[in-house]
């Protein structure tokens, strides 16, 4: 059953193949054989195909999805159209879900490095070596350096909160999720404003100001849909973006905004607002706490002054706080989603909140929305143990001044095993998070991964972090899983509840975190926190919703009727004044600016360039470049830079260039832009890899992880991801 | 009146997230390199002091097949194999007849044929026929995010398409040189326009239509003679030996 083939399968050859089983060789083509469990399409008679219902996993926003099943091959998948969230729709990267699940490049069985890490030399063991080792190396380590010598990084899919509970019952509190290099800032502001995090009613606004955020690009839904129905409907939108993004581009007004100075622009339209006093005085002496103090404070940041920074027109700031008060309470200050840009973002962000606070929108229709009650009850769990000779605190505790303890801060995490203070972190055991591609200053965690006794990496494919680590397990697709329930927030479209069943089952040896990890716990005594199955947890997530597992059954979906609006009428603000907070009462305590205080970003250093990052519409951070069908839209990623600025350095479109920053460099093309501020340059992510594994894309472009400098968010811990300048040459030959 | 199907689209509400690019390839097996269907863009020109005014800075223009009805393509093809389904106004390739000379390529103004590398026939959209067999929409149309393609039979009055199309204006992106009359309309406010290219026949039917008048003559004087020498043969009924007549075939196009 051997079989040398090494090149790399397009998905239809290679479904044709694996009736045969046999299939590519995976990394390197070192491997020995595999087996892919598709069955022989060779001698198929036509049978009807079969709908199933699933949810996508290519991205976080989990769209309702119907799978076409024929001979027991998925060969289509279309939106379902009952699902309200995202609007009976698929996009791209829900399309490409197939080539996941058919990828040639897919992990296929647990892999043991053999050579350096890095090396790419990889022996195939079984799944009972791979547990025991994974189990007694975890259990040595725990036994060496206490249990919270194990770092757990739990990724955002629907298993991942069994990796919560693993790293609770193993008894590490030392965990980090993706939110520290995405939206922990965003979250902290509006917690630390309304004290909830808001979702924003788009279909219903009438004017809506988008900074720092790309929804046309970077798909949210229901947002991004309801954003062009609202468009539709004669909503305004404004963008502040140093890049002509797809969204500035499909806006009313497009601002291309200094990087760095947004909260200048929002401190403005407070100053504006309040010293005209276009807010609604009833609502803002009801609801409000602070007005007198921010209106004080926003004295000073006016307009002119504000055009100085951010280079947006004073007419315009002045204009655009006008129309926007005159819209309210119909009118939204985007909330965004990745905030993980400056050393101060959640204080921008707060600025933002701010603004939304005085336009009156929260909980009304159009304007920013409370949480829905979805109804999932959580299953009843054992109390997890208690470990006393564990340390006080995690790792990071204190390294940001509010930092979600559930979330972490992977930065500081990595500054701390890489000083092994105030305690060594030997271990590390990785769920579907892949920092070296995604976390900034690639080659700090490579220096950490140095300090690791052992590092385990549970993936669908051979990511950068994978390829790493010590022991690498095959996970397989959600088209392949059975899943919790889990509850999804749809602002205006719905509050809901999906839960996927195996659309086929589970291709070669790969296995679902859920088994893995009950797998582990029965080596190291922890059995009795994993005795149970997904049927009889998912009977408990459903106790108080009845209906819900049959609706799951017929449509895909089931929608909680609950209540939309008008959610907090009667209630009390989850903030220390009880109130929405302009002023920040808990900040003043414990010596935070309670008002955002404006700070001037670095000024770029001579010729060199600010590197901003940000996604498009086929990428989900780095995880989808390799997919056959996305890659062909984007195979490699370039630097867009103004022509202008690139005539200063000589640069002719499509030239082979260097750029290089303090935490490392790369090599790339240059694509010449107008849609780009002169000072400014930007890069898709996901390219650059180390990983062999990845075999569309390795030798392709340059990576951001590599670039860009490890900053944090001083409140909130989250990645600063636009602080790094570069310097750009042209690449000589050699 | 007979069935056409057609697309109307509203480009203004595209994102250019590919989605229809994509369902399209897995739905229709497309290979690596080659699309049945696009998006197209607009782009501003940041050079014009008031390009900000515009209401709409940058526009996608989703397209594919147009099902012309006028289809240049038809036209180009020697075998019969590219042709108009009267049934539902659908342009077709039969696979069975295409040698795959790829005569109907240059031939369709807007770059919605390709050559297959595998199957070696030229492929082009069609309207996802099987989905339509099963009483699905084109997996372009169903998945779009926006729902920018609206499509149906716009012969039919109550048709979202043409509702669609009643309700606004309208236009066809065309070739002023080669105008194929397409069946995909774009509400009026749809860039760019100027894209599609003259259609290019192929040489040999570029030639028949110079030499197709001298060529029907010398066929007809050629039937001529044949009539005359049957005439001949029956009046004078006599045992002349079979004569080896020529037969042109000529193909009604």
């Amino acid at each position: 059953m051997t079989s040398p083939i090494e090149i790399p399968l397009s998905r239809r050859s290679f479904l044709k193949w694996s009736g045969a089983a046999t299939a590519a060789a995976a990394v390197g083509g070192k491997a020995p054989v595999l087996y892919a469990l598709t069955p022989d399409e060779s001698n198929k008679t036509s049978v009807k195909p079969e709908s199933r219902y699933s949810v996508c996993g290519m991205c976080l926003n989990a769209c309702g999805l119907v799978a076409r099943v024929e001979n027991g091959v998925i060969t289509k998948l279309d939106p379902n159209q009952k699902f309200l969230k995202s609007r009976g729709m698929l996009c791209a990267r829900g399309n490409a879900g197939i080539q996941q699940l058919y990828d040639p490049d897919r992990l296929k069985y647990p892999l043991l490095r053999k050579g350096e890490r890095g090396e790419g030399k990889w022996e195939r063991i079984s799944w009972d070596q791979a547990l025991d080792l994974a189990a007694a190396k975890m259990s040595e380590i725990a036994k060496k350096y206490t249990r919270c010598g194990v770092m757990f990084t739990p990724g955002s899919d629907s298993q991942s909160l069994f990796v919560h509970w693993f790293a609770e019952v193993f008894g590490s509190y030392n965990v980090t999720t993706h939110e520290s290099s995405c939206l922990l800032s965003r979250n902290r502001a509006y917690l630390d404003t309304f004290g909830e995090v808001p979702f924003a009613d788009i279909l219903h606004t009438k004017y809506i100001i988008i900074v720092g955020a790309n929804p046309f690009e970077a798909i949210i839904t229901p947002d991004t849909i309801d954003l062009m129905t609202a468009k539709k409907n004669g909503c305004k939108i404004v963008v502040l973006d140093p890049r002509f993004t797809k969204t500035a581009g499909l806006a009313h007004e497009w601002h291309p905004v200094r990087p760095g100075t947004d909260m200048a622009f929002f401190l403005a339209l407070c100053q504006v607002i309040t010293s005209e006093k276009l807010y609604n005085e009833t609502y803002a002496q009801e609801k409000l706490s602070g007005l007198e103090q921010l209106t004080e404070h926003v004295r000073q940041y006016s307009p002119e002054w504000a055009e100085k920074e951010c280079e947006i027109p004073a007419a315009d700031i002045r204009r655009i706080a006008r129309e926007l008060s005159a819209a309210a309470p119909t009118a939204i200050v985007y909330p965004g989603r990745r905030t993980s840009d400056y050393v101060n973002s959640t204080q921008i962000r707060r600025s933002m909140a701010i603004v939304n606070a005085l336009l009156g929108n929260w909980d009304t229709p159009g304007g920013l929305l409370a949480a829905r009650q979805v109804g999932l009850s959580g299953p009843e769990l054992p109390e997890a143990p208690f470990y006393d000779d564990n340390p006080e605190n995690r790792l990071d505790k204190g390294m940001a001044h509010m930092m979600f303890e559930e979330e972490g801060a992977f930065k500081h995490m990595r500054d701390a095993i890489i000083a092994q203070k105030p305690y060594p972190v030997k271990g590390w055991f990785i769920y579907r998070y892949n920092p070296l591609q995604s976390a900034a200053n690639r080659q700090k965690t490579i220096e950490m991964i140095k300090q690791l006794d052992f590092v385990v990496t549970v993936d669908i494919a051979m990511s950068d972090t994978a390829w790493m680590s010590d022991l690498v397990l095959p996970a397989p697709s959600v088209l392949e899983r059975q899943d919790p329930a889990s509850g999804l927030q749809g602002s205006a479209a719905c509050a809901c509840v999906v839960a996927r069943d195996p659309v086929v089952p589970a291709l070669f040896e790969s296995r679902p975190i859920f088994e893995i990890l009950k797998g582990l716990a029965g080596r190291m005594k922890l059995a009795e926190y994993f005795d149970f199955t997904m049927e009889q947890y998912r009977k408990q997530q459903f106790k108080l919703l009845p209906d819900a597992a049959r609706a799951i059954q017929e449509d895909g979906v089931y929608y909680n009727p609950s209540k939309l609006y008008g959610i907090y009428e009667g209630k009390i603000y989850k903030t220390l004044s009880k109130k929405i907070e302009l002023y920040n009462e808990r900040y003043a305590r414990e010596g935070v600016d309670p008002l955002p205080v404006y700070q001037p970003p670095k000024p770029n250093p001579v010729n060199q360039f600010r590197l901003v990052v940000g996604r498009n519409a086929y990428f989900t951070h780095c995880t989808t470049q390799n997919n056959a069908l996305l890659n062909e839209l984007m195979p490699d990623n370039s630097l867009w830079m103004h022509p202008m600025a690139a005539k200063k350095l000589g640069l002719k479109d499509g030239e082979r260039i260097e750029v290089t920053s303090k935490a490392g460099k790369g090599e790339l093309s240059v694509s010449l832009n107008n849609g780009i501020r002169e000072d400014t340059v930007y890069m898709a992510s996901g390219f650059g890899v180390l990983s062999k594994g990845l075999t569309r894309i390795y030798g392709k472009g340059a990576c951001i992880a590599e670039l860009i400098e490890d900053y944090a968010d001083a409140i909130s811990g989250n990645m600063a991801m636009h602080e790094t300048f570069i310097q750009v040459a042209r690449k000589v030959a050699v | 009146m007979n069935k056409q199907l057609a697309m109307v689209i509203d480009s203004s509400a595209c994102i250019d997230c590919k989605a229809c690019t994509l369902a399209c390839k897995v739905e229709n097996n497309v290979p690596e390199g080659k699309w049945r269907n696009w998006v197209k863009r607009s782009e501003p020109d940041f050079n014009k002091p008031d390009w900000m005014d515009h209401a709409t800075f940058v526009h996608f223009q989703p397209g594919g097949c147009m099902h012309c009805e006028v289809p240049t393509c038809v036209q180009a093809c020697p075998t019969g194999a590219t042709y108009k389904n009267e049934k539902d106004g659908a342009v077709k390739v039969d696979p069975k007849l295409c040698i795959g000379c790829g005569s109907c390529i240059p031939a369709c103004p807007y770059g919605a044929r390709y050559l297959h590398p595998a199957k070696h026939i030229v492929d082009k959209c069609d309207y996802c026929e099987k989905r339509r067999e099963r009483g699905e929409l084109p997996a372009c149309v169903i998945t779009c995010p926006t729902k920018a393609r609206v499509f149906g039979d716009i012969n039919d009055p109550k048709s979202d398409a043409a509702l669609l199309l009643k309700k606004n204006q309208s236009v066809r992106v065309i070739n002023k040189e080669s105008d194929t009359k397409p069946n995909m309309y774009y509400l009026s406010t749809t860039a760019p326009l100027n894209w599609p290219v003259k259609a290019r026949m192929p040489d040999a039917i570029q030639l028949w239509k110079l030499t197709g008048p001298l060529i029907w003559g010398i066929v007809g004087l050629n039937a001529l003679g044949v009539l005359l020498m049957l005439g001949k043969q029956l009046l004078m009924n006599d045992k002349a030996p079979e004569t080896d007549e020529s037969h042109e075939e000529t193909r009604q196009s």
